[in-house]
């Protein structure tokens, strides 16, 4: 009797217990996402994915491009990127494995989207086609970059399985090139030519054309690039190259496509990276080389070593192409904290050469995109980082016409309104009568300089085959003048540069990538 | 919601239980149903446990467990109490004997009836006139306490007394110099010879309980005799030998299979791991210096029935320690199981009488290594090598006249040294700990409570940690078959660390700055860091973490034998953390080096985590003849849910005011969090069989379900199979029995799954991002990781043959173990190829084998003054991936830092690197060899060109060390003479390599702390034979990750050493007081190891040992028992 009252209590002790017992237990649903299964419905979902597909365009990592240029350099010699200058790289190199998957990570966000748009349902066509438009130049623009990386590389145009990943092979980049090209213009039929100011950063036909420039330039199909080159409508020089990488400037007539960032919510932090260490530490990761210093003109459009040029190693800043000192910290300019920049070893500042070994070993800073208003909060800039302008695309046109030997005024005119079409630069114009040769060296000077920083050169020397010519020895910095007022020109310490033409024009496909996938056969000597 | 909706949920539920009871109970009646009529009771066996118990209470559970049926006259019974004893599988006869003996009592058996009746009154017996020397004496325990019962016999004779209430005996011997044979059951027995006294006091020591120990397992608990698995047991009291502040680091060096890996860290937040019998999965997405994601090798931790963390848990409430090792012991763990389950079962009360503890300890703490930088001449000269080397103008402050100010300047404000962080930052710093239980109770109730106050300061300042805690565990016996416990422990721990890590800067990026001018501002490196800058005024970082665990538990005796259990758990932590970044600026007087933090920031977080568990356990126990069944089945519930919310906010008034809601309103401020919940359903079961005390057999099996997984995937199955045969229970190891007093063979094999993969694994998501057009902000969805449909459970497939074997009177035990472990479809972020453009999703894929020998000895001995105990144990351990499923291999790590590959054949995370051949001697011999940079030189290393293919790249790597222990051992051992106790441990670890990188493996290359090894020991043409290669400032050629830079981990240490001393007895009852000891000890005194050179503790993980040091303990303490 009294047991069975026990029992009872138990009874009522385990029914509480199943009282809390859940029955959907197993089948626990995150509420912090998405499920992909509801997605793809509406217009808006279309627009909210098309949006995503933007994140993947290059901000400031295009500045480490033009560091493996003789243009620039890595200031820290630990970086794994270094390595690359150093050409001490090899297959394992972190660097190169992060710009291919970098690359593949937004060609897989295109193709989802294309796979998927649709679904969505919408009588928008217009609006459809423009999404699609805008997925297929954003696509592009990865296999652009990889081209000129890795030559020929994975076509994938459509999501993968793991299996499918482990056995895609190679496309030779020619069919690479065709498809940027035909996708480009496919693209570019998408697409309007302007958008409203809310949607202002979108992919453009104009956009379209230009980058279509681009990769045939870098294909060297040189008819196929005039003809898009002369597509892209609507686009001036901005009237102000000191300006141009300001924060007034942006979405000026110029830029073209460009990645587009803002101040706390979607912010980059180019200050931090780029400016003097003396600029609340700031890190000079990537720092201009002698090299490109002493290639911009003098101010009559001489070179520095020209006779009669008037350059005064003593006062190697004065008289010079004034865009030197709108893309270059050199000795003496104002520092966005008020204080001059001084990098001369005995200049007893921060910023002084081996005062520490982050700041620029070359003496020598970025100017592009070190803005004042970024140095409250130097992690923390807004500025918008231009992928493409229109000073590339008039560029563009006169390399292909000279390369085409279809020397005619319209080679001069771009190169000269890119001398001089602006206010604050007006270079002489370039002689007239000039061989192919000539004018080939001259394009190819002008590139360097204007578009200095702007992540295109690297891609240059490669297509030039100047790599190895310019890519060996030290790495120089500025020319100060010592205790005895003797002229030393500083030499970055233990660094010297080494290039094997048999395969440093491209790198290596990662390791990781043909251990998990021996279908991708290695490039040449690797 | 409408009642009858809530009526037949409920009634749904009853029916649901009711039809779980049915099942269990018609599972165990089918194998338990069978009785044996016509037993006897010389052949029913029964285990019995008394504790105090009268001899009504005794003989109600013979009566219980043996079904005869006792007839007494109550009064009769009433005179005898006291009976403390724990017998396993004794005859009802022998039992009846033993609690009668010392009584007037006897009995008689009728059928199943038994009768307890007076003696009749002996009759007096005429003494013979025989030679016959009386001798007298009193039997104690260990602690001094008269023991009733001993059985006291002359050795060779007949003749046997029982100590009285008071200990004493008395008997008579025939000659002067007898042997007496003092046993008691749970003491050794003890031989002692008269040598001519005719008095004789003995102290019985504990046996430490080889044949009648209780080993607690999963879900139960089991004599040590009768296991079938390999189970390491630590008690309490050893555990609170050594006076740290978590309960990993204790485990240390005590328990074959555990390696504990201890990396320092701060105070309340430290970083020792535990692994149980090797690695056996690893995360590959995980690309940190550290190698590959190793955390998920943690061992279940299950405290009182309910999973828990080890860390934080109060030594002192500890009564028991398990490590379930194989998969017989954990495979009724199923999911959870395969990296080792820790049962932790803390004190209840168990006595009737009140009983208090105090302990207080007092503990210094200090750095046990502090890395010493170069001389200053020695250093400065290093620098200027490095700069020729480099081809490079010497900067002003390595000229020759430099260096001669520099070194033979006083003012070393204006001259400062290069390196002093770990002279000037490590202080000694106090820890103390109070901890107070309270236990007792009565027949019904029962309760222990018990606080506990630990105050940690650290060894650099702003580093703290408090806990605070109190613990009440109850037990209610409502009737004879029903009993309740419940048990409530809140938990808090505060604890302080600065916002800015400083120990990075310990090694690099901070030389040449004054730690600290007399005027309160700092130095500054020409980086702008001063750690102890960052430490004082970069702010603080504070955390509690609270926790609050209850637990309810109902046992009801349905019938005899038969038992049904429910435990309900509930475990909730809250972490909240102010991480608060100080505005500040300070400029180096010295140099104008000027240091801002502009702007002031707080992070809050709160992570709530909330875990319930319900238990339900129904157990039969029967023996019938020679056969004892024991059988469980058990259903139980997990569910678990987090959140977390972390909130930013910039720009306070000042740095006082860090308040969430005080900081700047506008654009930068933000906030981010997730939530998560996962849910896991088991039944288990489990079925022990032993004939005849000597033949063993044990299957578990769990059958658990997952959320983490989805379809057919969702659930699986883990059994196991574990047998054992006591060798020394048969007839023809009589011979033997006095060599080898006990031996026992076992094998098991078993499989144990593991569910640790990221929550909703399967599900395929989009996740939000942002981008910006036209200066608005956008938002947009993505795919960011593959989703895994397929993924199921990972398995470990393992197998164990040991035994257990004892000698010399049961002094000396030795456990040995040989185990081999295959994990397989290991759930791996296995790379996938970057191609695929999505982030890995876990796959099952890869097998990773462990396999080793595990040996344990233990001795103990002495006579009644001196007693000792030693224990010793040694763990082999060898891993192996066996198959990455063709995919691999996986490298993580770059040329200046460790690299790790997962590799076949390989251990998991083996280092990876060039394998050297000392340094190049001449030019010629340079320019004859493939170099790894251009310009090599005289001095440079001479990396191995593997492959043979002329050029130095990473196809030359190979395997260059291990850094997983493969031995692991301690050594222990408590003696006690008299009033004073002593017990140390030696700890240790073999073969095992550590990679130094960063600033001590840089010598100086860079701007980082340049350790005294290098001193005089770099080449130079007039130092051709350094062990070092020549410095080049900024230059790595000579630091990328090769064998060079590995050393050898292994080591020796003097882990813990303590002193005891008890006051007498007769003083401590004058104070009222039970005992009163007093102890001093110290950890981590002495070590041997390769890493004594370089100042750095042996543990210290691959890497730049920058991280908070592990400490050594000074300990003053005292225990006092009411």
């Amino acid at each position: 009797m009294k047991h069975t009252t026990y029992k009872y209590l138990f009874a009522l002790i385990l029914a509480g217990g199943l009282s809390s017992c859940r029955k959907n237990l197993l089948d626990s649903l995150p509420n912090d996402r998405v499920s992909a299964n509801i997605f793809w419905k509406t217009e808006n979902d279309a627009l909210l994915a098309d949006n995503a597909l933007y994140t993947d365009l290059d901000g400031v990592s295009i500045f480490t491009w033009d560091a493996l240029s003789d243009i620039a350099h890595t200031n820290q010699n630990f970086d794994t990127q270094a390595f690359i200058e150093l050409g001490t790289y090899d297959i394992a190199n972190a660097k190169i494995y992060n710009e291919w998957s970098a690359a593949y990570t937004g060609i897989q966000a295109t193709n989802y989207f294309l796979e998927n748009i649709d679904k969505v349902s919408s009588t928008n066509t217009t609006l459809i086609n423009r999404f699609k438009g805008e997925a297929k130049v954003l696509r592009a623009y990865q296999y652009i970059k990889l081209a000129g990386f890795f030559g020929d590389v994975p076509l994938i145009t459509k999501t993968l399985t793991i299996a499918e990943g482990q056995q895609v092979t190679r496309t030779p980049v020619s069919q690479v090139w065709d498809f940027v090209d035909k996708e480009l213009s496919d693209a570019a039929a998408l697409l309007p030519a302007t958008y409203g100011a809310a949607d202002k950063g979108r992919v453009t036909s104009g956009a379209a054309w230009a980058l279509k420039a681009r990769a045939d330039l870098w294909a060297r199909r040189y008819q196929l690039v005039v003809d898009a080159a002369n597509q892209v409508k609507g686009y001036t020089l901005y009237s102000s190259y000191q300006n141009l990488f300001k924060y007034a400037a942006e979405n000026n007539s110029e830029v073209i496509l460009d990645k587009q960032f803002l101040k706390d919510t979607y912010s980059n932090g180019v200050f931090a990276l780029l400016a003097p260490y003396s600029q609340k530490n700031a890190q000079s990761y990537y720092v201009p080389t002698k090299s490109l210093v002493d290639a911009y003109e003098t101010a009559d459009g001489k070179n520095i070593n020209d006779a009669g040029s008037g350059f005064d190693p003593y006062h190697p800043y004065d008289n010079r192409d004034p865009r030197l000192r709108f893309s270059v910290f050199v000795d003496g300019d104002a520092l966005p904290s008020g204080i001059a920049f001084k990098p001369a070893p005995n200049s007893g500042t921060a910023d002084a050469i081996g005062s520490t070994y982050i700041a620029s070993t070359t003496g020598y800073n970025i100017k592009k995109y070190i803005n004042t208003e970024d140095y409250a909060n130097p992690s923390n800039s807004g500025i918008n980082i231009i992928l493409l302008r229109y000073a590339e695309v008039l560029l563009t046109l006169a390399e292909a016409k000279i390369e085409l030997n279809q020397i005619d005024q319209s080679v001069y005119d771009a190169i000269n309104t890119v001398r001089n079409g602006r206010s604050d630069v007006k270079l002489p114009n370039i002689a007239t009568g000039l061989t192919q040769e000539q004018l080939r060296q001259i394009v190819r000077h002008e590139r360097t300089v204007e578009l200095a920083f702007e992540g295109l050169h690297l891609f240059d020397i490669r297509r030039w085959k100047t790599a190895e010519t310019v890519m060996t020895g030290p790495v120089y910095g500025i020319t100060y003048s010592d205790a005895t007022n003797k002229l030393v020109t500083v030499q970055v310490v233990s660094f010297n540069r080494v290039f094997d033409k048999s395969r440093h024009y491209l790198w290596p496909i990662p390791q990781k990538e043909t251990n998990l996938n021996p279908n991708l056969k290695q490039n040449p000597n690797w | 919601m409408n009642i009858n909706f809530l009526n037949k949920l409920l009634i749904n539920k009853l029916a649901r239980v009711t039809l779980l009871s049915i099942v269990m109970i018609t599972f165990t009646s089918l194998l338990f149903a069978e009785t044996i009529s016509g037993q006897t009771i010389t052949d029913t066996r029964v285990s019995i446990k008394l504790e105090n118990a009268s001899l009504k209470t005794a003989l109600l559970q013979v009566e219980q467990k043996s079904g005869f049926i006792f007839v007494y006259n109550e009064r009769l019974l009433n005179p005898y109490g006291n009976f403390t004893l724990n017998k396993e599988k004794i005859t009802v006869a022998d039992l009846l004997n033993l609690l009668l003996k010392k009584t007037d009592l006897t009995y008689q058996v009728h059928d199943n009836k038994v009768l307890i009746i007076q003696k009749e009154k002996p009759k007096p017996v005429v003494q013979k006139p025989v030679v016959a020397i009386p001798v007298s004496g009193k039997v104690t325990d260990d602690k001094g306490l008269a023991l009733p019962g001993v059985t006291v016999k002359v050795k060779g004779g007949s003749a046997a007394v029982v100590t009285d209430a008071d200990g004493n005996y008395k008997l008579t011997v025939n000659e002067a110099d007898a042997t007496l044979v003092f046993s008691f059951v749970g003491f050794k027995t003890q031989e002692v010879s008269l040598a001519g006294k005719q008095e004789l006091n003995v102290q019985l020591a504990v046996s430490s309980g080889q044949l009648d120990a209780v080993v607690v397992v999963g879900y139960g608990t089991q004599k040590k005799t009768s296991l079938t698995s390999a189970v390491s047991q630590v008690s309490g009291n050893t555990l609170v030998q050594r006076p740290v502040s978590n309960v990993q680091q204790s485990l240390q060096g005590l328990a074959p299979g555990v390696t504990v890996l201890d990396r320092g860290g701060s105070p309340g937040r430290s970083s020792a791991t535990i692994r149980v019998r090797g690695i056996t999965t690893f995360n590959i997405n995980n690309s940190s210096t550290g190698g590959y994601d190793l955390s998920k090798n943690d061992a279940l931790v299950i405290v009182d029935g309910i999973e828990q963390k080890l860390t934080d848990i109060n030594p002192d409430d500890i009564d028991n320690v398990s490590i379930l090792k194989d998969a017989a012991s954990t495979a009724i763990y199923g999911s959870r199981a395969t990296n080792g389950v820790i049962l932790i079962t803390t004190k209840r009360a168990k006595e009737n009488k009140l009983s208090i503890n105090y302990n207080y300890y007092y503990a210094s703490q200090n750095a046990i290594n502090k890395p010493q930088m170069m001389g200053l001449k020695a250093y400065m000269r290093l620098e200027q090598v490095a700069y020729t080397n480099a081809g490079a103008a010497l900067p002003a402050r390595f000229t020759d006249e430099s260096i001669n100010t520099w070194v033979n300047a006083t003012d070393r404000e204006k001259y400062p040294l290069p390196n002093t962080w770990f002279q000037t930052m490590l202080h000694s710093a106090p820890q103390q700990n109070h901890s107070l239980s309270i236990a007792g109770g009565d027949d019904k109730i029962k309760a222990r409570l018990s606080a506990r106050y630990l105050d940690q300061d650290g060894i650099v300042v702003n580093f703290k940690d408090q806990i605070k805690e109190v613990k009440l565990n109850t037990d209610y016996t409502a009737a004879k078959i029903l009993k309740f416990s419940g048990d409530l422990n809140y938990r808090t721990n505060y604890s302080t660390v600065p916002t800015v890590d400083p120990f990075n800067n310990f090694y690099h990026g901070s030389l040449w700055a004054v730690p600290k001018y007399p005027d309160g501002t700092y130095g500054l490196s020409t980086q702008g860091n001063n750690p102890l800058m960052f430490a004082e005024k970069g702010g603080l970082s504070s955390q509690y973490d609270d926790n609050l665990i209850a637990n309810l538990k109902a046992e009801l005796e349905i019938l005899p034998g038969l038992k049904l259990s429910t435990q309900y758990g509930a475990r909730v932590e809250y972490i909240q953390q102010k991480n608060f970044t100080n505005s500040y600026s300070n400029t180096d007087k010295n140099t104008n080096i000027t240091k801002t933090v502009a702007n002031n920031s707080l992070t809050e977080v709160r992570n709530n985590l909330r875990e319930y568990t319900w238990n339900n356990l129904l157990t039969y126990d029967k023996t019938i003849g020679k056969s004892a069944f024991r059988g469980l089945v058990g259903y139980s519930e997990i569910y678990d849910t987090q959140s977390y919310l972390t909130a930013y906010r910039e720009r306070f008034y000042n740095n006082d005011v860090e308040s969430i809601g005080q900081g700047a309103n506008d654009g930068t401020k933000s906030n981010s969090g997730y939530d998560a919940n996962f849910g896991l359903r088991s039944y288990f079961g489990r079925v022990n069989y032993a004939y005849d005390n000597k033949y063993l057999f044990e299957a578990n099996g769990r059958y658990d379900g997952s959320s983490k997984f989805t379809g057919d995937k969702r659930y699986g199955f883990f059994p196991s199979f574990s047998g054992g045969w006591r060798v020394s229970q048969e007839e023809f190891w009589d011979g033997l029995k006095n060599t080898v007093n006990d031996l026992k063979l076992r094998g098991s094999w078993g499989k144990t799954g593991n569910q640790s993969v990221d929550l909703y694994s399967y599900y395929s998501a989009l996740a939000l991002t942002t981008y910006t057009f036209g200066g608005t902000s956008a938002a947009g969805y993505r795919q960011s990781t593959l989703a895994n449909t397929n993924l199921g459970w990972e398995s470990t497939t393992q197998l164990d043959l040991g035994f257990d074997a004892t000698f010399l009177n049961n002094r000396l035990s030795v456990t040995a173990d040989y185990y081999r472990k295959v994990t397989n479809d290991i759930l791996l972020n296995l790379g996938i190829p970057a191609t695929v453009g999505l982030n890995a999703p876990p796959q099952n894929a890869g097998s990773v084998e462990n396999k080793g020998f595990e040996f344990s000895v233990g001795y103990h001995g002495g006579e009644s003054g001196f007693r000792y105990n030693i224990n010793a144990n040694l763990t082999i351990n060898q891993n192996k991936v066996l198959d990455l499923k063709g995919t691999g291999p996986y490298i993580t790590g770059s040329d200046i830092d460790p690299r790790y590959i997962v590799k076949v054949g390989l251990p998991v995370n083996t280092l990876w690197g060039y394998k050297t051949d000392g340094l190049f001697q001449t030019q010629a011999e340079v320019n004859s060899y493939p170099t790894y940079a251009a310009n090599s030189k005289p001095g440079d290393v001479k990396y191995v060109d593997l492959n043979g293919d002329k050029k130095i790249d990473a196809n030359d790597m190979t395997a260059i060390g291990n850094p997983f222990p493969k031995y692991t051992f301690g050594l222990s051992s408590d003696f006690a003479y008299k009033n004073f106790d002593l017990n140390f441990l030696f700890q240790g670890a073999a073969k095992v390599d550590t990679r130094l990188s960063g600033a001590l493996a840089e010598m100086g290359n860079q701007e980082g702390f340049t350790s005294s090894v290098y001193t005089n020991n770099y080449w130079t043409p007039d130092n051709t034979g350094a062990r070092f290669p020549r410095p080049i400032k900024f230059d790595l050629r000579n630091v990328a990750t090769s064998d060079r830079l590995i050393i050898n981990g292994s080591y020796v240490r003097l882990k813990n050493i303590q002193l005891g001393y008890s006051l007498p007895k007769e003083t401590v009852s004058k104070l009222h007081l039970s005992r009163i000891r007093f102890y001093i000890s110290a950890t981590n005194l002495l070590t041997f190891s390769k890493l004594n050179e370089w100042k750095l503790d042996p543990e210290v993980e691959s890497g730049r040992a920058t991280y908070y040091p592990q400490t050594s303990l000074y300990t003053a303490g005292i225990n006092v028992q009411f």
